[in-house]
């Protein structure tokens, strides 16, 4: 936090004064008071919001794109931007389960392996995608958009190519825990999403490479100066995203109980959007990844909150595109202001 | 939001040696190849005899789920001089420009899946989908005695298939007035989406959700998930689909959901005899599907429309089914 402060607007000290540190507190507490009032709001609404089951269902629904939305944090703090996430969730879901199956038509030669096997084959494939569109954005200078979007259609043509376009079915129950699985009535799902958002937290705020990529993003030049290699923290955030993206779509297959060449369509944009309404700044250098968790449960808890009140999907499509809105507006205003 | 894929060339068309000049070149557009229902239709066209045997040139074009992209697919086929073009489109209503270009080119158009508005349209080879809808929602009234409490997970909301089995949907409840419908709601024909809507109306009606009427299998299998998820039975609830996919045809055996089988092979290899009955009339059906459903006669090619009957997935044929998938 005070790192972020101090490489994306100087010291926070000299004439503030109380206006500004109203909107700095409103900018980072803002969309908690908003989660806050929504989730009020439905416990009062609806009796079934706050039992522990519908707590579990709203923490299971937001657990793959919370993942996503980490990498994409990681991502976004270097003013870049992950486009790919969705296929790559398609392409390392395919891989893992189709080492993980009992289908004899869709298993992979020798299969099917151990679950940890065939999980580290898939984060392997979401950190080699992560790795190519990394080289392509920190040696290449290719603009982000543009070398991810190459990617998003890359993976997934290599899905289908992978797979004949057809879904895996039949996991082995062992992998299936990733996605079913629960620990003290806590599901797996959420248990890893737990776990990855701690250790991101950590790294982000608690660790050398934590405070380059703030610098990385926040003043690409005066982090070349001072010394940080600038190329290899925008390398290695492709790399944390892809990795991500590979997990939440081997949790995905795991949790659906096949994994299919169109899983993940669109996915990015929820990714992007959570990071976004966690005030995360597309101009880099500015955000937390706790911002993120609270954006990825906004979305979740707004659309289990209407399907609880039988509303119908398209004010789910609606209101996120509002949050979203409101959220860059907010983060507009603040630049402005500095 | 549409995604930007690179075409899948078909590659069979590719790798044929070269034809001569009279063999009738027929171009088949489907709307997109990323789901198993449309890859089995196109395995099963180019596994037509007259593909197979050399008698006609066939190329399968991917519409990527872009009307705007099966569009310029027909103007290049027109452009190459095709001598018959079979058609699923994406959208009922963009299909029938493209149709009514091919039709003024002099290129019959077949339909084939997937309705199109328009009588331009040599014929049609589908399968009825409000009967469809019908009949899985009588499957999971009949098992719940007529009375009870349903939920409907349905397709992209104004999407023929939708609209029609839905309106078949109805059609059965109807017979049964006792029944209440609880939910409807739109999955966009996938799994994930259909599981976290169940899982959701589990929660906001615990214990009263009686049967589950999903348009298609994808969905009745998320919302299997869903249930087993909750830590439910899924025996206690009464869950059918459409289509007959594999991983349904795989839950009817295990006794989960019931699903009806859109028989893609007939559509695929119907359609491809009449196209070249349209171009060579002295041409005679070449499929065994002309024999499989003798509901459906050939009548010597001239019918505006073949109506392919659906199938029941039942445990008596499952096997027999998942067979032919292998």
């Amino acid at each position: 936090m005070e790192v972020k402060q101090t490489v994306a607007s100087g010291s926070e000290g000299d004439g503030g004064g109380l206006k500004r540190r109203f909107a700095v507190y409103g900018q980072k507490y803002g969309i908690l008071v908003a989660l806050v009032l929504i989730c009020l709001f439905l416990s009062v609404a609806n009796e079934y919001f706050l039992t522990a089951r519908n707590i579990t269902n709203v923490l299971r629904q937001t657990s793959i794109n919370g993942i996503l939305a980490i990498g994409m944090t990681f991502v976004i703090l270097t003013r870049g931007i992950d486009l790919s996430v969705g296929s790559v969730v398609a392409l390392a879901g395919i891989v893992a389960a189709s080492l993980a199956t009992t289908s004899s038509t869709a298993a992979a030669a020798g299969g099917p392996y151990p679950a940890v096997v065939a999980i580290a084959v898939g984060l392997l494939v979401g950190m080699a995608c992560g790795a190519v569109s990394g080289v392509v954005v920190s040696r290449f200078a290719v603009p982000a958009f543009v070398a991810t979007l190459g990617m998003l259609s890359a993976a997934r043509g290599l899905t289908l190519l992978y797979g004949g376009g057809r879904p895996v079915p039949e996991l082995t129950p062992e992998f299936r825990v990733i996605g079913t699985g629960e620990v003290a009535g806590i599901p797996v799902l959420v248990l890893i999403f737990a776990a990855v958002f701690v250790i991101a937290w950590w790294v982000l705020s608690a660790t050398r490479f934590g405070r380059h990529v703030y610098a990385a993003g926040g003043n690409p030049h005066a982090a070349t100066v001072s010394g940080i290699n600038v190329r290899r923290i925008r390398f290695l955030v492709y790399v944390i995203s892809g990795g991500l993206a590979g997990l939440a779509g081997m949790m995905l297959a795991a949790r659906t109980g096949s994994a299919l060449p169109q899983a993940g369509i669109a996915y990015e944009l929820d990714a992007i959007a959570a990071v976004v309404i966690g005030g995360t700044s597309l101009a880099g250098g500015v955000g937390r990844v706790t911002g993120t968790l609270i954006g990825a449960l906004l979305i979740s808890v707004v659309n289990n909150g209407l399907d609880l009140m039988g509303v119908e999907s398209y004010y789910q499509q609606v209101i996120k595109g509002v949050l979203i809105v409101a959220a860059v507006m907010l983060d507009q205003a603040r630049h402005r202001r500095e | 939001m549409k995604k930007t894929m690179l075409a899948i060339l078909a590659t069979t068309a590719l790798t044929m040696p070269a034809m001569a000049q009279d063999k009738p070149k027929i171009g088949a557009a489907v709307y997109g190849l990323n789901a198993e229902f449309m890859q089995i239709w196109s395995a099963a066209l180019e596994e037509h005899p007259a593909v197979k045997e050399g008698l006609v040139e066939l190329t399968i074009f991917d519409g990527r789920y872009d009307a705007l992209v099966q569009q310029e697919q027909f103007d290049t086929m027109i452009a190459q001089e095709f001598d018959a073009i079979i058609f699923v489109p994406i959208d009922i209503e963009a299909g029938a420009a493209a149709v009514e270009a091919a039709a003024a080119a002099g290129i019959p158009v077949v339909g084939s899946n997937t309705r199109v508005n328009s009588d331009k349209l040599k014929s049609y080879v589908g399968s009825d989908d409000v009967q469809s809808g019908y009949m899985e929602a009588k499957y999971v009234l009949d098992a719940i005695g007529c009375k009870g409490e349903v939920v409907i997970i349905e397709g992209p909301i104004g999407q023929s298939a939708q609209i029609s089995r839905l309106e078949g949907n109805m059609k059965a409840l109807a017979e049964c007035p006792e029944v209440k419908v609880l939910e409807q709601q739109t999955a966009n024909w996938s799994r994930a989406e259909a599981q976290t809507l169940m899982e959701n109306w589990l929660t906001a009606h615990p214990g009263e959700i009686d049967g589950i009427i999903g348009q298609n299998d994808e969905m009745a299998l998320g919302a299997i998930e869903a249930i087993k998820a909750a830590g439910l039975n899924v025996t206690d609830f009464s869950i059918a689909g459409i289509d007959g996919i594999t991983d349904a045809l795989l839950a009817v055996k295990s006794g989960d959901m019931a699903s009806i089988l859109q028989d893609a092979r007939a559509q695929a290899q119907g359609a491809m005899d009449v196209a070249i009955k349209s171009v060579t009339p002295d041409h005679e059906p070449m499929s065994d599907i002309w024999t499989t459903y003798t509901d459906m006669p050939w009548n010597g090619g001239a019918d505006a429309e073949y109506s392919v009957p659906w199938t029941p997935v039942t445990a008596d044929n499952v096997d027999a089914l998942l067979a032919l998938r292998q």
